[in-house]
């Protein structure tokens, strides 16, 4: 059984997270809130997203999957203004998802999850760890995007810094650790990644919003925030570039 | 001393630029004897003797023969465009003058030829004035929806001029001249281009889709499409000839690679070679999720390289999650994106795909997006090369290709995304 109204502002959170890395997720649903972990095609990048129940209106459930095309739900979605309470309804006779935003009602067929992995969190010694601010980290990522295609992200015992180098130009973005919420940094530590998933990570996360990054050498890195009124949390993983051989 | 230096630095420029200037008369020095431009056939040559055969068949303001069929739309002018159909002025079966997917056996050359003899009646229409009750309208329509060689008389305005027309994605056609009048006898049509023509209730997508499953080729679809025989009543239009090609081509292939991306991977990696018209292909399948690449490197002299004096090589590359804007290099991507799904749908597998193309001088004009299509089609009925790794399919691309490894790698999106990003369980 699932049935819950949930603020149309935190379902939208939910998809923007999630809808740039995988078009079709199972979601875990159990009676104290939800989850999902899933893989990109690719297999580069990870979602790990949690929801607790409070962050719903009304929320009823026993332990169930829901496998949801996420292109459909924010479709539909974005019919809804924010300040809408959008209901949720798992019919069991015809395995649908009922979604109703005011008198609009869409039925949503689900996909099958019986087929759909449960991949595993990889056991990572990420030894850096900094917190900073959305607004800081997305200038930087946004000017990256104009000059390549992937990105550094360097920390060392005083600075966060991230870096850009294309054919001809280069981005750089340094912050000192007095403009960092943390800093935790046993020895320097650089990565190599893509900025497209990168920027899809992070950019759903606006202004002062803190988000944590973990990284280590030739790594991957977590990034961490909170979602849905700091009632979810959202670990994303992405795969590093390593371009010596 | 100062001065001399900057004499001497005049000097040399003008010495630099005196082989450039130079070379636009070559060809009246050579005459296509000594082959002064460095191209292995003279150009002006091939156009030369194309027309030399036709000339005297259509110096005249009538014209009558057997239609392939085979119609053109021009894209200048857009929305007022000038459509029209392309008469040889030979009878008989002329089919073969315009169905592409027979060229590959032929030589540039007889390409050339045969394609020169289409005259080209031209009348100028609104696109979207696809009912109007003019006969020349009509008949040019109907012409496109034939299932063979029809027989076609036209009266023109003037002598047809010009010599042969290229494109870079459409095929080259003769001489050109407005239509006065136009008449055309008994055209048969193809009958399932006929249902979709009849059902104007069918998205122009699914009616492509439709024509595609029952096994019409493309070279009829994307006619029938150019003339607006598809869609829902309302929206139908003219379309351009070239955009037609590549219309057809792109919802084709993007049909085929939805259900691709659903499909297991291939096992191994491959390689498909194939050398035509001078011009060499590797396709690279990686058993991987989707992902397609087209690079071409254009050797000085070369159709799209004529006057440079390096290789300049082009790449337009898509991830999994597919473009949102038009590929850089245009047509020719997405005519060989259809040709890898088509293979991949046959097989009901999956896998990343780069296809190389390496232009040598031998490839001295346009003859149209078909051959990449084409050529494609045929690398993958090659029997094709194994190998358990990335790195030894590479080595094998290096033997294969003049261009240096390196080089390719460089210019490659997807081969730098295999080598360089890892993946999560390499953790």
């Amino acid at each position: 059984m699932f049935n819950a109204k949930v603020k149309s502002e935190i379902l939208k959170g939910i998809i923007d997270v999630t809808a740039p890395l995988v078009s079709e997720v199972k979601f875990n649903i159990t009676s104290k809130g939800i989850s999902l972990r899933a893989v990109d095609p690719a297999h580069v990048a990870m979602v790990d997203l949690e929801v607790e129940k409070k962050a719903f209106e009304e929320y009823k459930a026993s332990e169930m999957e829901l496998g949801i095309d996420m292109d459909k739900l924010g479709g539909i979605m974005r019919l809804s203004s924010s300040g809408d309470i959008v209901s949720l309804e798992y019919d069991e006779t015809s395995n649908r998802l009922i979604v109703r935003i005011g008198n609009l009602v869409r039925k949503m067929a689900l996909i099958d999850t019986a087929g759909m992995p449960d991949p595993k969190m990889p056991n990572l010694d990420l030894p850096a760890k900094v917190v900073l601010k959305a607004s800081e980290i997305n200038r930087g990522v946004r000017a990256s995007e104009a000059v390549s295609d992937h990105l550094a992200l360097v920390v060392d015992k005083d600075s966060f810094e991230l870096f850009a180098e294309g054919d001809t130009d280069t981005v750089n973005l340094k912050l000192p650790k007095d403009l960092l919420v943390s800093l935790t940094v046993p020895s320097k530590c650089k990565s190599l990644f893509s900025i497209d998933y990168f920027s899809n990570m992070i950019k759903s996360v606006k202004g002062e919003d803190p988000i944590s990054i973990q990284l280590g050498n030739d790594n991957p890195v977590k990034v961490e925030f909170d979602i849905a009124d700091s009632k979810g949390h959202v670990k994303y993983l992405l795969a590093p570039r390593i371009e010596s051989e | 001393m100062l001065k001399n230096t900057k004499l001497d630095s005049k000097k040399q420029k003008k010495l630099l630029s005196v082989p450039k200037e130079e070379s636009t008369s070559l060809c009246g020095l050579c005459r296509g004897t000594k082959l002064l431009c460095g191209r292995s056939r003279c150009p002006v040559l091939v156009k030369f003797h194309s027309r030399d055969k036709v000339t005297p068949l259509i110096d005249k303001l009538s014209l009558s023969g057997s239609s392939p069929p085979s119609v053109f739309i021009g894209r200048f002018g857009y929305p007022k465009v000038s459509i029209g159909p392309m008469i040889p002025p030979v009878m008989g079966d002329t089919s073969l003058i315009d169905t592409p997917e027979l060229w590959l056996d032929k030589s540039i050359d007889d390409i050339v030829d045969f394609r020169s003899m289409l005259i080209r009646g031209t009348y100028n229409v609104d696109v979207f004035d696809v009912e109007n009750p003019n006969k020349i309208v009509g008949f040019t329509r109907e012409l496109a929806l034939s299932k063979n060689s029809v027989f076609a008389e036209a009266i023109f305005d003037k002598k047809p001029r010009g010599r042969i027309a290229f494109y870079d994605s459409a095929q080259p056609h003769g001489p050109s001249a407005p239509l006065k009048k136009f008449d055309i006898t008994n055209p048969k049509y193809e009958q399932h281009i006929e249902k979709a023509f009849y059902d104007t209730d069918l998205k122009a997508r699914y009616a492509v889709l439709d024509l595609y499953r029952d096994g019409v080729k493309i070279s009829k679809i994307q006619r029938a499409f150019s003339v607006g025989a598809f869609g829902i009543n309302k929206y139908r239009r003219f379309v351009p000839t070239r955009w037609s090609i590549t219309a057809v081509d792109s919802m084709l292939g993007k049909e085929l690679m939805e259900k691709t991306k659903t499909r297991p991977y291939i096992n191994e990696f491959r390689i498909y070679y194939l050398n035509q018209f001078d011009n060499r292909w590797i396709v690279l399948m990686m058993p991987s999720e989707w992902q397609y690449e087209l690079i071409e490197a254009w050797y000085p002299n070369t159709t799209w390289n004529p006057y440079g004096s390096s290789i300049s090589m082009f790449n337009s590359y898509e991830f999994y999650k597919s473009r949102t804007t038009y590929a850089e290099i245009g047509g020719c991507y997405y005519a060989a994106r259809l040709a890898v799904n088509e293979l991949l749908n046959k097989e009901r597998r999956q896998a990343g795909a780069i296809i190389m193309r390496e232009s040598h001088p031998g490839y001295i004009m346009p003859i149209g997006v078909w051959n990449v299509r084409e050529s494609v089609r045929r690398a993958l009925k090659e029997p094709y090369r194994k190998f358990d790794t990335l790195h030894e399919a590479l080595v094998h691309v290096s033997e294969k290709m003049d261009i240096p490894l390196q080089r390719w790698i460089k210019n490659s999106a997807i081969i730098k995304n295999q080598l360089y990003q890892k993946r999560l369980e390499d953790f």
